[in-house]
């Protein structure tokens, strides 16, 4: 008895076997995008994946997702599996603007197109596109929005800077400043790195609030260090502190409904991402993107007036 | 053999499957990469191509020379968890060298590349000497000693550079400084480099570790340090050799992930330390020290190379695969357990089943 049971377990399991291979099989047929992101864990990494997959599924591709967590050896291996499955194209949001142009190029020399997407590499002519959110654009509007809520009469601001090495926070502050110092009456009264993270940002705020009386307003270079400055100024009791970010993650976009965040600027990642998959699609079909390797993208302004129409990085209404 | 004397007849009669459960436990690693290999073949058609095989023992050839190294450490009955950091240090110091060129005599100088390796190289084998050290000498615990060289190692990588990636490793012709891409990135005979730095190494630590007195010494100290000592090796010697072997193993690495990015970044080779004693384990070495060998852990390496290779293809998740991956490592660990008990019950058997035969 238990031994017939024990062949009609293995039979069931090889049937579901041999039906998952079959399925396996007919989806293979279809040309396959891989798409490298650095983290699937990050709301705005996930979305920016979440959206290259959907558009690459309905154009009848066979989609692979992968996350390189930042480091451009894993990305190096990653971008070698593509071309041994002889993926038609990659989407990457790479891990280094230094560290991955050996593997872009060694991609290109297999004939796998890259597009790069969020974030560019220091090399023209390898990848097919290189489309990017416009940072610079992205921080004066919200500085400009930033000035404004503190009002001609300025005061004293405090600003998060983001990971020092990384270009991005270079570029948002230069974009801050290019604003904010236009009014002499705005001083910066401190400027601290939180390394993009909440709790650095925290316990940063908590120190500047200790150590500056009066303190007015807080931009900072991101919306995760925004949030940690958001629940320092809490705790501390202090009220009306204005508050910006930049990237506009749904967290943001609730605290600047609940009116804790003043405003942030919105990376336009989805639609970045799914430009990317359509020009991908159109270099496969007729050999050409139609548009140049280096494409900006502005960035969208959010306040409490036009929050509701933002949802998970992409503009819904 | 008292005991064997006693044992009942049934399990007697088993003795041909009980010696067929042992090999099968002893080549563990081999059979799981072959099934391995068969399913991903199965389910991946472009798995099993020349192209993919020469990009899969490429990966593979990472972890298997850190393994290789981390190998000696074990049989010693210790750990070395420094070896990723190393491998980034090693990076950095070849990117400085190509890039930033040398202090020297209030001017700067380029080296040629193979001086730039060779620096790279010396300044790790000196941290190897200092894990020696520590453990020898200082009696720090092997665990605390590297894990201590593995921030050390990283923050001074970090510091080379204040963090930022030494692009463009190429080198320029004017500086006669160009051909470091090479050493990642050539094939010779249809293989990438790195796989035949890969299989010199491991044909060299085989010899080492099966057939020089050194090697023999590695196992003794691991066995049983007070009678290694009692018999007249020298332990600490020894102990220091199998630290600056890991140390050098971890270099190359260093070199080889620097040339094929053409870049070096400081967070180069975060946990590989984690990759490699997975291999070593998975190859059937003992934590404890004493038992195990090099080809256990190329197999090992194979072994975790192929797992993550083949994941991807199949686009498995992220998330899955790190659970896959995990729970392999503690299933070959539950068998290696097994293995030792069962050996300690079947091997009094086998041999003296084998002394009525020539009785």
């Amino acid at each position: 008895m238990q031994h017939r049971l024990r062949i009609v377990r293995m039979s069931l399991a090889a049937a579901i076997l041999l039906a998952s291979l079959g399925c396996h099989r007919a989806e293979l047929s279809k040309p396959l995008i891989v798409i490298l992101v650095p983290s699937r864990d990050n709301p705005f990494f996930k979305a920016e994946a979440d959206a290259a997959a959907a558009r690459a599924t309905a154009l009848g591709y066979r989609v692979r997702v992968d996350a390189h967590d930042d480091d451009a050896y894993r990305q190096d291996n990653l971008i070698d599996a593509a071309i041994a499955s002889n993926a038609a194209a990659i989407i990457l949001d790479n891990a280094g603007a230094d560290s991955s142009i050996a593997a872009v190029r060694r991609a290109t020399k297999y004939k796998i197109p890259c597009f790069l997407i969020d974030r560019e590499i220091d090399a023209q002519g390898i990848a097919r596109a290189q489309i990017i959110a416009d940072n610079n654009q992205g921080a004066r509007i919200v500085a400009a929005e930033f000035a404004s809520a503190l009002g001609p009469e300025g005061g004293n601001y405090a600003e998060l800077l983001g990971r020092e090495s990384d270009t991005n926070a270079r570029v948002r502050t230069e974009g801050f400043h290019a604003v904010l110092d236009n009014n002499p009456k705005l001083v910066r009264v401190s400027a601290q790195s939180a390394n993009w993270s909440q709790s650095e940002a925290f316990e940063k705020t908590e120190t500047i609030l200790q150590s500056h009386q009066g303190i007015r307003g807080i931009i900072a270079g991101n919306d995760t260090m925004a949030l940690g400055a958001v629940a320092a100024v809490k705790s501390s009791g202090h009220t009306g502190i204005i508050i910006t970010g930049f990237d506009g993650s749904p967290d943001a976009i609730a605290a600047i409904q609940a009116g804790e965040m003043r405003a942030t600027t919105l990376q336009p990642a989805v639609v970045i991402a799914r430009m990317a998959v359509d020009e991908a699609d159109a270099f496969l079909k007729t050999g050409s993107t139609g548009k140049p390797e280096r494409q900006v993208i502005p960035c969208d302004l959010v306040t409490r007036e036009n929050a509701a129409d933002y949802s998970n990085f992409e503009k819904v209404r | 053999m008292s005991s064997t004397a006693t044992l009942p007849r049934s399990q007697a009669a088993n003795r041909p499957a009980l010696r067929a459960a042992l090999l099968l436990l002893r080549g563990r690693a081999f059979f799981v990469l072959i099934i391995l290999l068969a399913l991903f073949s199965a389910m991946a058609p472009s798995f099993l191509t020349a192209n993919n095989l020469a990009i899969l023992t490429k990966h593979v050839s990472i972890s298997a020379i850190l393994a290789i190294g981390m190998t000696f450490v074990v049989l010693t009955g210790g750990i070395d968890l420094s070896v990723g950091s190393l491998a980034g240090l090693s990076g950095m110091v070849i990117g400085a060298t190509l890039t930033q060129g040398v202090g020297f005599a209030g001017s700067r100088h380029f080296p040629p590349v193979l001086v730039g390796m060779l620096i790279a190289i010396a300044v790790c084998l000196a941290v190897g000497l200092i894990n020696g050290w520590l453990v020898t000498k200082a009696g720090v615990a092997p665990f605390i000693a590297t894990l201590g060289t593995l921030y050390i190692a990283r923050g001074a990588a970090l510091l080379i550079s204040d963090g930022k990636t030494f692009p463009n490793l190429a080198g320029q012709a004017s500086r006669g400084n160009t051909g470091f891409p090479l050493l990642g990135q050539a094939f010779f005979l249809g293989l990438p480099a790195p796989v035949w730095i890969m299989l010199v190494l491991f044909a060299l630590a085989a010899f080492v570790a099966a057939k020089t007195p050194l090697g023999r010494q590695v196992y003794a100290v691991g066995g049983n340090e007070r009678a290694a000592r009692l018999v007249g090796i020298r332990v600490s010697r020894v102990i220091l050799f199998t630290y600056v072997a890991s140390a050098f193993c971890a270099s190359l690495v260093g070199l080889i992930i620097a040339s094929q990015l053409e870049a070096a970044h400081p967070a180069t080779g975060d946990s590989f330390e984690l990759n490699a004693i997975a291999a070593v384990v998975l190859g059937g070495t003992s934590l404890m020290g004493g038992r195990g060998s090099i080809g256990g852990s190329l197999i090992g390496a194979c072994v975790i190379g192929v797992l993550s290779d083949g994941l991807v293809m199949l686009g498995v998740s992220e998330f899955w695969q790190m659970v896959i991956k995990g729970s392999v490592i503690i299933f070959a660990v539950a068998v290696d357990q097994l293995q030792v008990k069962l050996q300690a019950r079947i091997l009094p058997l086998i041999s003296q089943n084998r002394s009525e035969v020539t009785a």
